[in-house]
């Protein structure tokens, strides 16, 4: 970590991130169904990974730093793991004062 | 008080237990957007063709515009640190006035957006006139817009406060060895609330394009 990477591999994490820009919103308007959000959704993992590996440095941490960044996406998973099989397995269950149709 | 420099692994291990702490921080934040993202993602699965109907009625221009912005900033903040850490001390404080520009930049148009927004009936609670066939899933989209995109603009306020913070310190002299940690943290939470946009973006604004 003694010297910082070159001017050259910021302006081209910053093309890069234009570019895919420039693809999921073009990609956006073609219609392909659920493909659609599928990629909109891959095009922005990859942009933040970009963004992680180069601006934040991620590509040059300590282990710690990165165990720390990877369990904030593990933390992530489990909520969204837990709950959306609940929501996808049960009958919504009305609470006592939820009004008769239902919201 | 001992008139002696740290020694290089002094500065070293409080470098790293800085950007540790930060990690530590940006951590619990992800947790903080991650049930607004798994509402989102709850809401929508049980009617998607009506939150496709409701991201119609967003300004897909202006969301773009906003990331490309937004995209931008983190390259001059990704910068500044750069200068910084060559000890380019003069070159930090103009490369960080132009992130909080673009900064700025961004809460004007999500300004002008809301604007439009108001203007179209489609603030719930406030003034929601939208009466469609999709109008619940209009209304639940809407909630859940401007409940997300309201706490990243105050990131982005916060970002832009601290980043013009760090500006007008760093043409004093040098009194503080901590100075790079400072930006380099600053750089760390500003690029975090650009990567919560970039998955922001496309379920925004680009749900319902394709038609």
């Amino acid at each position: 970590m003694n010297s910082p990477p070159r001017l050259r591999v910021y302006v081209c994490t910053w093309l890069a991130l234009m570019a895919l820009l420039a693809g999921t919103f073009t990609l956006a308007h073609f219609r392909i169904g659920g493909l659609n959000t599928a990629l909109g959704l891959a095009i922005a993992a990859v942009k933040v990974l970009l963004v992680g590996l180069f601006f934040m440095h991620l590509k040059r941490a300590s282990a710690l730093v990165a165990i720390f960044a990877g369990a904030a996406l593990v933390w992530i998973a489990i909520l969204f793991g837990l709950s959306g099989t609940d929501y996808a397995t049960r009958h919504p269950s009305p609470a006592p004062w939820t009004a008769p149709d239902g919201h | 008080m001992s008139a002696r420099a740290p020694s290089p692994e002094a500065i070293a291990w409080r470098r790293e237990t800085a950007s540790l702490g930060m990690w530590i921080f940006l951590a619990t934040e992800v947790m903080f957007f991650g049930v607004l993202f798994l509402a989102y993602f709850h809401w929508r699965v049980h009617d998607p063709d009506g939150w496709a109907a409701a991201s119609r009625l967003t300004h897909e221009w202006l969301g773009t515009l906003n990331t490309a912005l937004l995209l931008t900033s983190s390259l001059t903040m990704a910068l500044a640190v750069r200068a910084g850490w060559l000890g380019r001390r003069r070159a930090v404080p103009p490369l960080l006035w132009t992130t909080a520009a673009l900064g700025l930049a961004f809460i004007g148009v999500k300004a002008v957006e809301y604007t439009l927004e108001w203007r179209d009936g489609l603030v719930p609670a406030l003034h929601f006139t939208y009466s469609g066939e999709n109008a619940r899933a209009v209304q639940e989209f809407f909630y859940l817009y401007f409940a997300m995109t309201g706490v990243h603009a105050l990131h982005l306020a916060i970002g832009v406060g601290l980043v013009a913070w760090a500006a007008v310190r760093l043409r004093e002299p040098p009194t503080e060895l901590s100075r790079r940690d400072t930006v380099e943290c600053l750089g760390l939470y500003w690029h975090f609330v650009d990567a919560i946009w970039i998955v922001l973006y496309p379920l925004i604004y680009l749900v319902g394009l394709a038609r």
